[in-house]
């Protein structure tokens, strides 16, 4: 017993100190990536861009479920973007509520029976909409299949560019963020299959007419431990990792995509819970497998803003539910998992994610009840146990305010002093006890799934024209 | 502080972690800290950088006629950078009179020649930005500093000389990014380079030609994509050449070319074109189709409508649905062809333009003969609920989810 404990005790230190010192290192490679690419910017003309003739056509593809609360004003956001060709494609997804009444009301959707022949298989379509006075706007009306994929994948069968993009409902485009996105198309098109931008939060700011007005930070302290986690996740893992070609994730929020290849891929898988993880997974496969040279890639300054959960049940319910998505898209790859065929994909990516992402919750529950019983056996020193604890938490928080800096070295969205200092402050609470917390809840994800309790469990909302500044 | 590394000592294997505890929390208060100074000195910096902006300002137009001593700004690093970029700023959207004047203030400050130096000699970031500030200029003098920089080892300079030539929009920028395309020594982003080239041949897109002579494969290909969004109706029949080309990429480009040009012999060759063997060459020739003014092309169209590949039938039926006066009489021409995947694809790129409804009640009350109307309604009817079921049906035949 004492002989296990100490083994376990060992394990787990090295585990825990492996896993920051990894995360140290992508937090220096995405410092340096990300200096390079501000510099880069300096060279860039958005106007250039946009008024060249080689910029391609983008449908966006919105799929909306139930957002009666937001639709309109996305819509419109979304329309606004500034983009030479754009379309967008929402499919309303069996919406129980006055989704479509609302698209229809402001866009006088008519009844138009176009040609669309599904590639991907989806649930029904009941009536695709075109509205006469915007003329960019399609509108598909399928019944609900309980799931995100299959709506985009509607939307993949009807969309008529090369190139696509999936926005949430719920999120808000910068204006000018797909032009930024293609950007990153550019750098090589006929290696870049998928280009993701960055996620951030929109609680606190001032948001009218589905535009963003004034960035703010939240103002509970549970929306600003998830905007310090996004900084983390989005500036320092997304970049690090999409340098090595190894972006193991391109968030369903905000993602542009090559439309052939996603439906030579079957399109989203449906069902899946994480379908965007599950997507860029299959693509590193399908790519790999067919020994073809290409790049998915990660650019920090097109940006997306969403809500995030404001209560802590809605919170437990989404990081269940990411979880959940995480080992329904490791799972059915797992053959990828050291194989040379798959590169650093299958020799890196995805074995940290399996370590570091999937099993960390356990291995850190596990660790609480190993250390705890090693310290009631003297078999672990209390006073080592202590430092080790403070360094572990010394040195994550030195990650976090890490991630604030870099959000500061860059795009610095977020300009106000009281807004800099509460992040800062903030992450010295991300730790302890906001990580204990969220350990739980994936915990949950890992029980549910097991379970076979695959269900999109709704997350409460408080629409994007309800955001404001009070 | 040999007393504190001591103690560490006799902690042993703690002492290690006692070490890193503290390099962590020097570690934070150093961020913490450096984040509080980059704060204090951007705001200090962009104060004192807008008052002095607008004391330049307001003496603007002595600056540049030279009223005011060059020496008053010039040796100031701060005063300088803003002239400049006021300058370059100035010369983006300065009229044809007013260039000369902005261009020689920029001269005779030597500011022209300190970036020239800068891209010379400087490396990094320093040399890329002097680049980037060097195309604004559209000075002529700037071109050779900046086709040096295309052989640099760097492929993030090459990039910033590469828009840098783009940026100067000037015929002689082109020939030394022809020089290296051709001699296949420039290894830029596609696109940066093609948008270069679209900027600086807009005057004189026949300067592609002799280069199209001399290239062969991909970079032949790159050269006809530019061409085929600069070609004018002046470079006649050597777009005909291009349009023969054993290149399916070059022959598409050539469509696209040929689509900006109206003349005698556009419609024939987008006719041409139309039946390569390649979908997609068939593709930009609709789609350059739909640019020509001449009534002939409907019956390319037509024919079009009926391809075997989807992407050219749908584009087809979207640019006869945009031929408004002519809707009634190709719908008639549709159904006469038999086809109903023609007829389901422009009844449903009728209903994408919203023109159906219009079709539809002119058919209803319309001035032709009865009876053909009430059959032609009848079909167009048929049709709709015929691309309605298709979708259905396809959905139905991939399986349900």
């Amino acid at each position: 017993m004492l002989r296990f404990l100490q083994i376990s005790n060992d394990t787990l230190f090295v585990y825990y100190l492996l896993s920051n010192v990894i995360y140290f290192g992508l937090l220096i490679i995405a410092i340096f990536k990300n200096v390079i690419h501000r510099h880069r910017l300096a060279s860039q003309r958005l106007e250039l861009l946009k008024a060249s003739p080689f910029t391609p056509p983008i449908t966006l593809i919105v799929p909306a479920h139930n957002e009666e609360k937001s639709i309109v004003d996305s819509v419109q956001a979304l329309l606004r973007l500034d983009y030479p060709s754009l379309e967008v494609v929402v499919v309303n997804d069996g919406s129980r509520d006055l989704t479509l009444q609302k698209l229809q009301e402001a866009y006088q959707l008519q009844t138009a029976r176009l040609l669309y022949i599904a590639d991907i298989a989806t649930a029904p379509l009941r009536t695709i909409y075109r509205s006469p006075v915007e003329p960019r706007l399609l509108v598909l009306d399928k019944e609900a299949a309980g799931c995100k994929a299959d709506a985009i994948n509607a939307g993949l069968n009807a969309a008529t560019s090369p190139y696509v993009c999936v926005v949430d409902a719920d999120s808000i485009l910068e204006k000018e963020s797909l032009l930024r996105i293609v950007e990153g198309v550019f750098s090589d098109p006929s290696q870049v299959v998928a280009v993701g931008g960055i996620v951030r939060v929109l609680n606190g700011s001032r948001v009218v007419h589905g535009e963003l007005q004034e960035v703010r930070l939240p103002k509970s302290a549970m929306e600003v431990l998830q905007v310090i986690e996004y900084l983390r996740a989005f500036l320092v893992g997304r970049e690090a990792w999409a340098g090595f070609n190894m972006l193991p994730i391109i968030s369903g929020a905000f993602g542009v995509f090559q439309r052939d290849l996603v439906k030579q891929i079957g399109g989203f898988r449906t069902h899946a819970v994480g379908e965007d993880l599950d997507l860029i997974i299959r693509l590193h496969r399908h790519l790999q497998e067919k020994d073809r040279p290409y790049h998915i890639n990660f650019i920090a300054d097109p940006t997306c803003w969403t809500e995030v959960p404001t209560d802590l049940k809605s919170l437990a319910r989404q990081r269940a539910r990411w979880h959940k998505g995480l080992i329904d898209a490791l799972w059915p790859n797992r053959d990828m998992l050291f194989r040379a065929r798959y590169g650093r994909v299958g020799w890196a990516v995805l074995p940290y994610m399996w370590i570091f992402e999937f099993f960390a919750p356990v291995i850190e529950l596990v660790g609480y009840f190993t250390i705890g019983a090693a310290l009631m056996l003297n078999v672990l020193s209390k006073s080592f146990f202590l430092q080790f604890l403070l360094f572990g938490y010394a040195f994550a928080t030195l990650i976090s305010i890490g991630s604030v800096l870099l959000e500061e070295m860059t795009y610095r969205r977020y300009n106000r002093r009281r807004d800099v200092a509460r992040l800062l402050t903030y992450c010295l609470f991300e730790h302890f006890p906001y990580r204990q917390l969220t350990m739980l809840w994936r915990l949950q994800g890992i029980w549910q799934y097991l379970r076979g309790d695959l269900e999109w469990h709704e997350v409460k909302r408080v629409g994007i024209s309800a955001s404001s500044l009070d | 502080m040999g007393f504190a590394s001591s103690a560490i000592e006799k902690l042993g294997p703690a002492g290690l972690v006692l070490k890193a505890i503290l390099g962590s929390l020097l570690g934070i208060f150093l961020l913490i800290g450096f984040i509080i100074l980059r704060r204090w000195y951007r705001a200090r910096y962009f104060r004192r950088r807008s008052e002095r902006t607008f004391a330049l300002r307001t003496q603007w137009d002595d600056i540049v006629s030279g009223k005011i001593p060059l020496r008053n700004w010039r040796l100031d690093p701060l005063d300088c950078e803003i002239v400049e970029s006021i300058l370059l700023d100035g010369i983006e959207t300065a009229t044809p009179q007013q260039l000369p004047e902005l261009l020689d203030c920029l001269r005779q400050s030597g500011l022209i020649d300190l970036r020239i130096c800068e891209a010379r000699m400087e490396h990094g970031w320093k040399q890329r930005t002097a680049l980037l500030a060097l195309g604004r200029t559209r000075a002529v003098e700037a071109i050779p500093a900046l086709a040096e920089a295309l052989d640099s080892p760097s492929r993030e300079t090459r990039i910033a000389a590469i828009r840098g030539l783009g940026r100067t929009a000037r015929r002689e920028a082109a020939i030394p990014i022809l020089d290296c395309v051709v001699a296949g020594q420039l290894d830029v982003p596609e696109h940066a380079l093609k948008n270069a080239l679209v900027n600086c041949c807009r005057s004189c897109p026949e300067i592609l030609l002799s280069y199209l002579e001399q290239s062969r494969g991909p970079v032949r290909e790159l050269l006809a994509r530019v061409m085929g969004e600069l070609a004018s109706a002046d470079l006649g029949e050597e777009l005909l050449v291009l349009a023969a080309d054993p290149l399916p990429e070059v022959r598409a480009s050539a469509a696209r070319a040929l689509g900006g040009t109206n003349t005698s012999y556009t419609l024939p060759a987008l006719h041409t074109l139309t039946n390569d063997q390649e979908w997609f060459v068939r593709l930009r020739a609709v789609v350059a189709l739909g640019q020509v003014e001449h009534l002939g092309k409907i019956r390319i169209l037509l024919r079009s409508l009926c391809d075997t590949n989807r992407h050219v039938r749908q584009r087809a039926a979207w640019v006869l649905a945009q031929m408004e006066p002519h809707l009634q009489q190709i719908l008639e021409d549709v159904v006469a062809s038999k086809d109903d995947y023609a007829l389901q694809t422009f009844i449903s790129e009728l209903e994408r333009s919203g023109a159906i409804d219009k079709v539809v009640s002119k058919l209803e009350v319309g001035s032709g003969h009865e009876s053909v109307q009430a059959a032609l309604l009848e079909v167009v009817e048929a049709a709709r609920r015929q691309v309605e079921m298709t979708g259905k049906a396809t959905a139905a035949a991939a399986g349900t989810p």
